[in-house]
């Protein structure tokens, strides 16, 4: 079983929530995917050194100065602008390039040849004798996450439950990281802001047509509107988390948030039943 | 004319309400809101919309079914999947490459503009413009449309003679961020004293550092956690960041996001960082 947690805003708590989810399911084979690769904080909940790191790459082309006759066909191929034919050169973006690979089979000399071109590390970390954390890092600089965050997902693909910690927002990166899930929590705030990017990563997550429900962080009291979205939307609110500034406090400075609010561990355990009953 | 932008690498620390704040204590300025996938800013300075325009972030493959041939030259060579095994395209997975559109032998495959989403400028306050928009879920290229939200303000900036532009980021270090970025001259970079802020915080530092901007830190929710807080502090001072201030977690500050309203409106909030808004300037002023 693969849940994605996802939120359209930051700072609502998924990575708590992901976290905690691989702390209270004990019982099975589990990997823990940080798949928010621009900004990875799964790690710091879990004091555990990295045992393997892996290199991603993707392909960029190369040219061979010595075969290239500067035709100019490859950069009137690449729909991205990564390709600049000059009288005596060819200069290659990698940042504007998707790896799409119509430069090499179009070139007519077959002077382009594609290389790696880092994108990003994947840390593995042993968090117990049955849990796993995959950690997505983007190196700096680098404006495509996608490809990345595939890389990370596609390991211990086996693994009895997966957990899968998403970046904020609704673009690509989010679609690459929820795809493929049998579930999707989403997390939000009972704010104007909470609201407002819920109701798009709503839409993204029915778009990729998974099943959903609504965790409600920081609730105070009211949930009118957050009730009436759930109920319009059919992703049924799955839990509260009250908002206790003693939990934000102890959160911060690094302390177990499942020792601070020992309720947090019912909740969280009651979140994944009514999950594993949804899709049962 | 110069442009601040407020980034702090994780999301939730704040950036909205302080950007919203400052705008409201600057007057006289243009603001943008570069979070194009989920833009906030918009809920507090409640702009009257004066202009929207269509985004294309590019192109989408259209397979016309009865010229196809089935011969499986286009799925062969697409590397995102994007071609099903009846042969149509699944919008998703297409990144506009065209490879499938060269390659087939019938031309059966022809590429169209995909809509994206939308930019807006707007009214709020008393007359001062806005700009922000509205990135459809899923779609990529975010950075291109953070690129012509921040060419429609710069051009009204000149135009209009505004020799400040204010703008709200997007959470992160990928191609919004770095796209916003772009001819900044001061990054404000809003951070909380959590060891996952910090740690975000260091990231996107480090993009600004091979970007060559220069930056000011302010720690948001300061007095919920003392130690990192001194740690960001000392950290700061290592790197030669100035700090713009330390602002306490404030109950008025979540009571005027809950209903909607600039918290800088509300005179304990604003007399609370007014002095923050002097050392931002006074760091604008030095760059």
């Amino acid at each position: 079983m693969q849940i994605a947690v996802a939120s359209g805003k930051g700072g609502t708590g998924k990575t708590l929530l992901a976290t905690c989810l691989a702390k209270v399911l004990t019982n099975q084979q589990l990997v823990l995917v940080d798949a928010d690769v621009e900004e990875p904080n799964a790690a710091l909940a879990f004091s555990q050194p990295v045992r393997k790191t892996i290199t991603v790459t993707r392909l960029v082309p190369k040219i061979d100065p010595d075969k290239c006759t500067f035709c100019g066909i490859c950069g009137e191929v690449c729909q991205f602008n990564a390709l600049v034919t000059l009288q005596d050169r060819v200069l290659v973006f990698n940042e504007l390039c998707h790896s799409c690979g119509a430069c090499v089979f179009f070139c007519p000399l077959t002077s382009i040849s594609e290389t790696d071109h880092p994108i990003g590390v994947i840390e593995e970390t042993g968090l117990s004798e049955k849990a796993t954390l995959i950690t997505g890092r983007l190196v700096m600089g680098e404006a495509q996450s996608p490809p990345l965050i595939k890389a990370a997902k596609s390991l211990q693909a086996k693994a009895e439950v997966r957990i899968i910690d998403c970046p904020p927002g609704t673009t690509c990166a989010m679609i690459e990281a929820v795809k493929g899930s049998d579930y999707c929590l989403l997390v939000t705030e009972p704010t104007p802001f909470g609201m407002h990017d819920l109701e798009l990563s709503l839409e993204a997550v029915k778009m990729l047509g998974i099943p959903g429900g609504l965790i409600i962080n920081r609730w105070q009291a009211e949930d009118n509107e957050l009730a009436v979205l759930s109920l319009k939307s059919g992703f049924p609110i799955l839990a509260r988390i009250p908002f206790s500034l003693e939990l934000a406090q102890a959160y911060m400075q690094g302390q177990e948030p499942l020792q601070t609010m020992p309720e947090l561990r019912e909740i969280i355990t009651d979140i994944y039943h009514q999950v594993e009953e949804t899709l049962s | 004319m110069k442009e601040i932008l407020f980034i702090s690498g994780k999301g939730g620390t704040g950036k909205t309400s302080l950007t919203a704040s400052f705008i409201h204590l600057a007057g006289n300025c243009i603001a943008c809101d570069y979070d194009v996938d989920a833009s906030n800013l918009p809920i507090l300075l409640k702009p009257e919309n004066v202009l929207t325009c269509a985004f294309s972030a590019g192109y989408g493959a259209r397979i016309d079914g009865e010229s196809c041939v089935s011969c499986g030259l286009c799925a062969v060579n697409c590397r995102f999947e994007a071609i099903s095994p009846d042969f149509q395209v699944i919008p998703l997975a297409c990144e506009g490459c065209g490879f499938c559109a060269k390659v087939c032998p019938v031309q059966a495959i022809s590429m169209h503009p995909r809509s994206s989403g939308h930019w807006f400028q707007g009214r709020f306050a008393e007359g001062q413009t806005m700009f922000y928009a509205d990135l459809r879920p899923g779609e990529e290229n975010s950075g291109k449309l953070v690129a012509q939200v921040k060419t429609a303000a710069r051009k009204t900036a000149a135009i209009d003679q505004c020799s400040l532009i204010i703008a709200d980021g997007p959470p992160g270090i990928g191609c919004a961020v770095i796209s916003s970025m772009v001819e900044v001259d001061l990054v404000v970079l809003v951070t909380e004293p959590s060891r996952s802020g910090f740690h975000d915080l260091e990231r996107v530092y480090q993009l600004m550092q091979l970007r060559g901007i220069k930056g000011i830190v302010i720690i948001n929710k300061y007095d919920l956690n003392p130690v990192i807080g001194r740690e960001i502090e000392d950290w700061a001072a290592e790197n030669g960041i100035a700090l713009a201030g330390k602002i306490p977690f404030s109950t008025l500050i979540a009571e005027s996001i809950a209903e909607a309203q600039i918290p800088a409106v509300h005179p304990e909030i604003r007399e609370m960082l007014f002095p923050v808004w002097e050392n931002i300037k006074e760091q604008l002023r030095l760059v």
